[in-house]
């Protein structure tokens, strides 16, 4: 009997930071993976059944975060890796490269239709850090798929440029209708459009992922590796996986389970099996 | 002594010239010596210095980095071993065992250093470089850095130099996160205090924490094997440029407004995404050299540049080092041989490898991980070779530019300077009559030096590395759980209040030992370490050196009389750094400032403490007893303003004892919450323990005064006569402390571990669901906060002065 486990390759640009904890992530949730040079061999790209670009300051965020590393070549591939539907995440900085790839949202594939923009805080500049409570807006995506519309999660973010924004009229509107808005900040019930500290960026109608048209690419703000295992939680969170954090006080096996951010990885892993090798993950 | 030289050598001629012309040399050759340092060099070497070494010894003579007015007066005091140290102070990093998992024992590395006169120049680079220069010294010991803190001091926001201090603050805060943030490592601490005496000088203090396995330690030093063959130096990192030459000196002077262009180019510029790929790459350098069985050395470049490295780096071998300052790979040409020895460009470290090593290694800097694409003119080179003789020899251009013995250059000087005390502080705290306490805690909550530090920490990544289980806000200490399926977590804190320092110097070195013990202990944690950095003014003011020996002093009897847990040896101070000269151009010290960070070992991370009260209807026990004294103390500094009278003096056999009783509870799991008594006493704890609580279940408190006291009075439920006075220094006494919050089914088992404990408590009062913070039986009338109330000062008290 051979098993089958989906093989992830968290990509290592120059300057990102966060591949390590990602990588544990990806495993806490049964998958393989692997830290992958962005310089090669691109030729073994294709062995992988998904892909992550984690967070950091690729190339020091020269000309705008995420600009540099969405011209790499490794790029180009995950490109046509996701052309056959195979996943792609981009967290925070890697969110930022999949928009500068036009990756996402990908109306026009290749094309740059938004951008992560600086954050806009009364009273505040520069980098921001903070959890977040976040409203699940599409259930299809590869990071939600185990969750269901209108659920509301907590996972953390931290970033100086983390606003969607688009000069495409219209396009927001598309996106919602679309289904391409993939997670949105929202109040602790998870009322929408919720002001600043609960969107924590000013971002245009309080978008923290955008996915493309299929779902299987997903630029998404917050980072589920922080949030991956409930000890990562905040005892004082308000919410549900507040509750749970202190619940589980003292206990060492309960504080291993997965955390909010486990599901964002379990989605991923559902997504491989159901839509690469068909339901039940057989090989 | 005469090595052959080439004529075209400079020379700084010292030897049958007089004082006044000698001075005048040294000083258009930037130079920081005394005639007599300069002579004393000539002496050394029996000949006139090149102008090389002249640099060389003028770098690593400066107080900053021969610690010569300090060295006797740390060796003294300072208790420095123990059975789990592993390297004390003296290299780059302390290291102390954390824990066995898996058969591999897990220590912490852990440094603590300033960069005040940078920051206060050039605060984003001067404080970017300050985490850059801390997380290199943990690097280089072949640990992975796992958090940074950050304990900072500036001057009075409101007053006459206010804008520029804001300026400063905006500054030094964003180039710690813009560099920290890059690097990927998370913030767990620190703190920030502001008064009038760092207007001109302001502290900027780091912290870098490091995880290793013990036998993958790696040494700054030459290994042994290198007397049996050929060892490489490998220098890697940023190209070397002029940017922080003169900077060690720079430190170990006071600033001068006329000098502040030159101060400028004495900071050095930061490079967090070099550095993040250099700490990539290093790795698997590292692993090379572990899989090969190939013993190196390894170094970070700091203060002195090459020059300091390299002889450091033979000088702990007993050997010596043959650099060609030619086969630096630099970023400009031109540059004069004593600015690349000496220059301070950051971002490099030097390596020691087996010579069958080196192409390998320089493989693997340049071209695996691209260094010279990606970053612009970095990479890595070799630059010279270890040689038998302990001699330090530079060549540059085909001539010999400094030959001289390591020993001679690492060795440096010494100096006893004069102490007198300052007249001591008598008298007591008076507060005026007729206050109101509930005025009085709204006013010390929005107090600047009490109000909350989110504005500030929020700026700073806490969760990067994923290992993060207690952030900045929660509770008194930053807890990680470093090894990732082990259960040991770290717990990590700093302290040092300043205004205990300006009262009474002793009290204020061992204060801030007592109250970072306690910031660990009151996350559930045990003290394994310290370190401390101790910020002074002019060491040659007879005074000031005086409050540096007595906070010194105090340092060492806390760490000796408060203990480790289990053995009750002393906690061993495993790294440090001195600061002097912090004052202003006007001659005046800042407040003497000894800051000490402690690290804690939670044998179980799950049963770690946080400071949010959890439920209603459970028990609130207060541990130590109150003290009348108010010296120093937030009410008096808030209330009156002056301060300066008698602080409570630390009792280590109290403090000791309750260390003990709380993590015993911890560990027992009785407790549903945990803070420390500090800046503000009980109320202000209270208030934050309100305050720390889930936004959607607030939990408040209601708590009885007189119970404060403990008096069988009051425990009886007699009324006793109450004052005004008495009530507010019971609300207000900072005497350390703790308060737990205990639900009713662990109350039994924690009252017995509080009687055998020896531990001073009173049970006063109980958490209440959804309801503010209470205070009854108060002169003046019972009172009640509700948490908007409390919220409001507390939030925006300290934030005009950090924007």
């Amino acid at each position: 009997m051979t098993e089958s486990r989906a093989k992830i390759a968290v990509i290592r640009f120059p300057g990102v930071n966060c591949e390590d904890e990602t990588r544990r992530a990806v495993e806490s949730q049964g998958m393989e993976c692997d830290i992958f040079m962005w310089n090669g061999p691109h030729e073994r790209l294709a062995e992988y059944d998904g892909y992550i670009l984690p967070g950091g300051f690729t190339y020091q965020d020269r000309v705008r975060a995420g600009a540099i590393a969405a011209k790499d070549r490794v790029v180009d591939c995950l490109f046509d890796e996701a052309q056959v539907g195979k996943p792609v995440i981009g967290i925070c900085n890697g969110a930022q490269i999949l928009l500068e790839s036009g990756m996402v949202p990908g109306i026009t594939p290749g094309k740059v239709e938004m951008g992560l923009a600086r954050n806009i805080m009364p009273d505040r500049d520069g980098y921001y850090t903070r959890w977040t409570h976040l409203r699940i807006e599409s259930d299809s995506s590869c990071v939600t798929c185990v969750m269901s519309k209108g659920d509301v999660t907590s996972i953390p973010t931290a970033h100086a440029e983390g606003r969607f924004v688009t000069n495409t009229g219209g396009l927001i509107d598309r996106l919602f209708e679309n289904g391409q808005v993939v997670m949105t900040y929202a109040g602790l019930k998870g009322e929408a459009e919720p002001a600043f500290p609960l969107n924590p960026n000013g971002s245009t109608r309080g978008i923290a992922a955008v996915s493309n048209p299929y779902g299987n690419v997903v630029a998404m703000m917050p980072h589920p590796e922080r949030a991956a295992r409930l000890v990562q939680v905040p005892e004082s969170l308000p919410g549900r996986w507040g509750a749970a954090r202190r619940d589980a006080a003292g206990s060492r096996l309960v504080l291993t389970e997965p955390g909010p951010g486990g599901e964002i990885f379990k989605s991923l892993g559902t997504f491989i099996a159901e839509r690469l090798h068909g339901s039940g993950g057989e090989a | 002594m005469s090595a052959v030289r080439a004529p075209s050598v400079s020379v700084l001629g010292v030897l049958g010239v007089n004082d006044d012309e000698l001075l005048r040399r040294l000083a258009n050759a930037g130079l920081n010596f005394t005639v007599d340092e300069a002579r004393h060099v000539a002496e050394l070497l029996g000949r006139d210095p090149t102008v090389v070494e002249a640099n060389i010894f003028n770098t690593m003579w400066s107080e900053h980095c021969s610690y010569k007015s300090s060295r006797e007066v740390l060796g003294k005091y300072l208790p420095t071993e123990g059975t789990g140290v592993v390297l004390g102070p003296g290299e780059d990093a302390g290291i102390v065992r954390l824990a066995t998992v898996g058969g591999r024992s897990y220590c912490i590395a852990i440094a603590h250093e300033s960069h005040n006169h940078p920051s206060q120049v050039v605060p984003n680079e001067g404080a970017a470089t300050g985490i850059g220069g801390i997380v290199r010294d943990v690097y280089c010991m072949g640990a992975d850095v796992v958090g940074v803190l950050d304990p900072l001091r500036f001057g009075d926001p409101m007053g006459e130099n206010g804008e520029r201090t804001r300026e400063i603050v905006h500054g030094v805060v964003e180039g710690i996160w813009q560099y920290a943030n890059a690097l990927g490592v998370p913030n767990l601490g620190g703190d920030v205090y502001f008064d009038s005496s760092f207007d001109e000088n302001c502290l900027v203090n780091v912290v870098a924490l490091g995880l290793v396995v013990e036998d993958e330690i790696v040494r700054s030093r030459i290994p042994v094997e290198a007397r049996d063959s050929d060892y490489d130096l490998i220098l890697v990192g940023k190209p070397t440029d002029p940017s922080g030459f003169g900077g060690a000196t720079f430190a170990s002077r006071v600033l001068d407004e006329e000098r502040a262009l030159d101060d400028k180019y004495a900071v050095q510029v930061p490079d967090p995404f070099l550095k993040r790929m250099l700490v990539v790459a290093t790795r698997e350098v590292l692993k090379l050299a572990r899989d090969s069985g190939a013993a190196i050395g390894f170094k970070d470049l700091g203060a002195g540049g090459i020059a300091c490295a390299t002889s450091e780096l033979g000088d702990a071998a007993s050997l010596g080092v043959r650099i060609d300052l030619s086969r630096v790979i630099v970023a400009e040409s031109g540059l004069a041989a004593e600015v690349i020895a000496c220059s301070e460009t950051q971002e490099r470290y030097c390596l020691v490898v087996p010579r069958e090593l080196s192409s390998e290694v320089l493989r693997i800097y340049n071209e695996v991980f691209e260094l010279p694409e990606i970053c612009h003119g970095s990479g890595a080179s070799v630059i010279g070779e270890v040689i038998q003789e302990a001699r330090f020899v530079l060549e540059y251009g085909g001539a010999t530019v400094c030959d001289a013995s390591t020993e001679q250059i690492t060795t440096g000087v010494c100096y006893m300077r004069e102490s007198r005390p300052r007249e001591a502080v008598s008298g007591e705290s008076v507060l005026p009559e007729g206050l109101d306490p509930r005025a009085v805690l709204l006013d010390v909550l929005g107090s600047v030096n009490v109000a909350s530090r989110e504005h500030v920490y929020r700026h700073y990544e806490c969760e990067v590395q994923g290992c993060t289980v207690v952030r900045p806000g929660e509770a008194d200490a930053g807890v990680i759980a470093p090894i990732p399926g082990a259960a040991v977590g770290v717990a990590v804190a700093c302290d040092g209040n300043p205004f205990y320092g300006a009262v009474d110097s002793y009290q204020g070195g061992a204060i801030a030992v007592a109250e970072s013990v306690r910031n660990i202990a009151a996350v559930g944690a045990h003290p394994i370490a310290l370190t401390d950095c101790l910020n002074f003014g002019n060491p040659e003011v007879p005074e000031v050196f005086h409050d540096f020996v007595e906070a010194v002093r105090g340092i060492g009897d806390a760490a000796r009389g408060i203990g480790l847990k289990d053995s009750g040896a002393p906690i061993p101070v495993v790294s440090g750094n001195v600061s002097f000269y912090n004052q202003s151009s006007g001659g005046s010290a800042i407040l003497p400032s000894p800051i000490v960070c402690c690290v804690g070992r939670l044998v179980d991370v799950s049963c770690h403490l946080t400071m949010g009260f959890k439920s209603g209807g459970h028990s609130i026990y207060l541990l130590g007893k109150r003290s009348t004294r108010l010296g120093a103390s937030a009410v008096l500094r808030t209330v009156v303003g002056d301060a300066m009278t008698p602080v409570q003096e630390v009792d280590f056999e109290d403090e000791r004892r309750m260390m003990v009783a709380v993590t015993d509870i911890a560990e027992s799991g009785l407790a549903a919450s945990c803070h420390d008594i500090s800046d503000g006493g009980v109320a202000v704890a209270l208030a934050e323990m309100v305050l720390a609580s889930p936004e959607d279940a607030r939990v408040g408190a209601l708590v009885s005064v007189p119970r404060l006291d403990g008096t069988a009075a009051a425990l009886a439920g007699v009324t006793v006569p109450s004052g005004c006075d008495r009530d507010l220094k019971l609300m207000f006494s900072e005497a350390g402390g703790y308060l737990l919050e205990v639900g009713p089914r662990d109350e039994e088992r924690l009252l017995e571990i509080l009687e055998g404990s020896g531990v001073w408590y009173s049970r006063i009062g109980t958490t209440v669901a959804g309801v503010g913070l209470s205070f009854t039986e108060v002169a003046g009338g019972d009172f009640t906060l509700s948490v908007e109330e409390l919220a409001r000062p507390w939030t925006d008290g300290a934030t005009e002065a950090m924007r």
